[in-house]
């Protein structure tokens, strides 16, 4: 029995992808990892639980929202725009890494993470949370709290979380812009 | 200034119609048609040693009959009630049934509590509003009530102020009389002797202790069950309590067996309480004896059962169901199985699923577009969050996948549209 393909095409990490012929039935996880070798976004627990295999994806408005690729279709993502962990920090034109973003750089100087398994998800909550704070500044007073429920989902097995939300909390109040008051 | 004679008598009409309507009225005001189930006997005190041997058949009688739930706070000591119940006339609180002698029950007697579970009045004859569902309550037996009784005297005591409810004003407690006129059986039924022993068991554990009808009856426009729709499903807090008469559970899928599973676990092939139902669960009917499961079951689902109807799904147009398919496979099928399997201890199956199969897609559209929590359930077990879409799909797109899903796994006609999807979105998605 062949599985039942359709073509598909997006954009990941500003470059055009596709079309590419995929079955119905893959996840976007899958497809990151094997058609386009993409293999940052990582497998954890494979039920949405973890938050290791999140990306980001853009809105029809320009935002972003972190989605979870290991339950989400492929095909969910025609036409829509990504963001994986190997598109956040800066590039040469070989595809060199020539500077690290200021929450990737946070992490390693906190040393956030130790195994890093889950640091892909950690950099996508970040981001997306500086994203949506450039958008709409919080108060002083409200930043703790919107660190933790932007990173409450994500598990780290080696307890990095104190070091994650220490460097995400540095790197928001460095940041001009993100806070009024 | 002396009235017309015709004008006279007019008045003197009017008057005596006023009298005569109103002495009958004032006669229910006054109670003299209420009806105690409470025997005399109960005027003797329990002894210590009768409290210390009640006490632990109290705390299972308790669990059936879900005293907690209400009675307790979110955050609250046990039993110190606290819980508000919002009316639509104003707020009501449940009252501190621990046995603190002030604020507690620890000042009633065995009569008064008795009168206050079977006949809705308590302590001082001040009657109680039905969110106590005292209709329910009538027909424990005495020694079952004894045994609550014993229990909660058992129980810490806790000091905490009943709160005062909200309604309007003071006096509608008293006119209660007559809403129990009217929805309040005189007496309690018999066993019948036709039936099982499970199935008379059965019955009181659904009509007296779980007090299923509650909900799962409709009410008329005194907010008094309609009896002769007894179970046959009503909406409740936004969402419909299905159908659970033997032929409405055998529509949904449930044979006794699953069906007796499925209220000590709160999770089998039919799906996973939700809503109201999974604090049941966690309170109450996981409790449940595998005697009495079984008996509740037997009841609920028929003895016997009515034969489980053959399934088949309802026809889908060609573009909702590629479309339907497209987004089960997009967002459902990664947890909920790629041909609607399920993951054991992860999604529940789609494909037996009684939620699919409701006759109305309330219950659905809203976890498609708020989700449900995380949560705890019997034995260990969890489940995580069910994501809701309200924020990644469009009402086109959840009308899509709800028909789809309806259609293919509940046989039910898919009439989902757009403006349905729309008009159940939360307010600030709109």
């Amino acid at each position: 029995m062949s599985l039942a393909k359709r073509p598909l095409s997006l954009t990941v990490n500003d470059r055009a992808i596709g079309p590419i012929e995929v079955p119905e039935t893959l996840m976007m996880l899958d497809f990151l990892h094997e058609h386009l070798n993409l293999t940052g976004s990582r497998v954890g627990c494979g039920q949405g639980i973890c938050h290791a295999c999140t990306v980001m994806l853009a809105e029809p408005d320009g935002s972003w929202r972190e989605i979870r690729t290991c339950i989400t279709g492929a095909q969910f993502f025609a036409g829509k725009r990504v963001r994986t962990i190997e598109g956040h920090a800066e590039r040469d034109g070989q595809g060199n890494v020539v500077a690290l973003t200021p929450i990737q750089q946070a992490f390693i100087e906190h040393f956030a993470f130790q195994c890093g398994y889950c640091t892909p998800g950690f950099v996508t909550a970040a981001a997306v949370l500086l994203e949506r704070l450039k958008r709409r500044p919080i108060r002083r007073s409200e930043v703790e709290g919107i660190i933790e429920t932007a990173l409450a989902p994500h598990i780290c097995r080696c307890t990095g979380y104190v070091r994650y939300y220490e460097a995400v909390r540095a790197v928001i109040l460095a940041t001009p812009g993100l806070v009024v008051g | 200034m002396v009235l017309p004679r015709r004008w006279r008598i007019v008045l003197l009409a009017a008057g005596l119609c006023v009298v005569i309507a109103g002495i009958p009225a004032l006669v229910v005001f006054l109670g003299a048609f209420e009806h105690s189930v409470v025997d005399a006997a109960v005027e003797a005190p329990l002894t210590a040693k009768q409290i210390a041997n009640l006490a632990p058949k109290g705390r299972y009688i308790a669990a059936a009959a879900d005293c907690v739930a209400c009675h307790t706070t979110e955050g609250g000591a046990p039993w110190a009630g606290g819980r508000p119940f919002e009316m639509p006339i104003g707020t009501l609180y449940a009252t501190n049934i621990t046995p603190d002698p002030e604020t507690g029950i620890g000042g009633w007697t065995r009569a008064e509590f008795q009168r206050a579970v079977r006949d809705g009045v308590a302590k001082g004859g001040r009657h109680l509003y039905p969110a106590m569902p005292y209709v329910s309550y009538r027909q424990m037996t005495e020694e079952d009530v004894d045994a609550v009784y014993a229990y909660l005297l058992t129980r810490q005591p806790v000091r905490q102020e009943n709160r005062r409810d909200s309604l309007p004003f003071p006096y509608v407690r008293q006119f209660m009389t007559f809403w129990n006129l009217l929805n309040l059986p005189h007496d309690v039924p018999s066993p019948v002797a036709q039936k099982s022993a499970a199935w008379n068991r059965g019955r009181y554990l659904v009509d007296a202790l779980g007090h299923c009808g509650e909900c799962h009856t409709p009410r008329d426009i005194t907010m008094g069950v309609i009896p002769s729709r007894y179970l046959q499903g009503a909406v409740i807090e936004g969402v419909d309590a299905p159908d659970i008469t033997p032929e409405g559970l055998a529509r949904l899928g449930f044979a006794p067996n699953r069906l007796g599973d499925f209220m000590r676990s709160g999770m089998g092939p039919q799906g996973v309480m939700a809503f109201a139902m999974y604090d049941v669960v966690q309170h109450s009917t996981q409790y449940l004896t595998d005697e009495d499961a079984a008996a509740m079951a037997t009841y609920l689902a028929g003895d016997p059962p009515p034969p489980l109807p053959a399934f088949a799904a309802a026809d889908l147009p060609a573009g909702t169901k590629d479309n339907g398919h497209r987004l089960y496979v997009a967002v459902c099928g990664g947890c909920h199985g790629l041909a609607g399997e399920g993951t054991p201890n992860v999604a529940p199956p789609m494909t037996t699923n009684a939620a699919l199969r409701l006759p109305q897609p309330t219950n659905l559209l809203t976890v498609l577009i708020t989700g449900l929590p995380w949560r705890d359930f019997p034995h260990g077990a969890r489940l995580q969050d069910m994501p809701g879409f309200t924020g990644l799909l469009t009402d086109q797109e959840i009308a899509d996948v709800a028909n789809y899903l309806r259609a293919t796994w509940g046989g039910r006609v898919p009439d989902v549209t757009p403006a349905t999807v729309r008009g159940m979105r939360p307010a600030s998605d709109k």
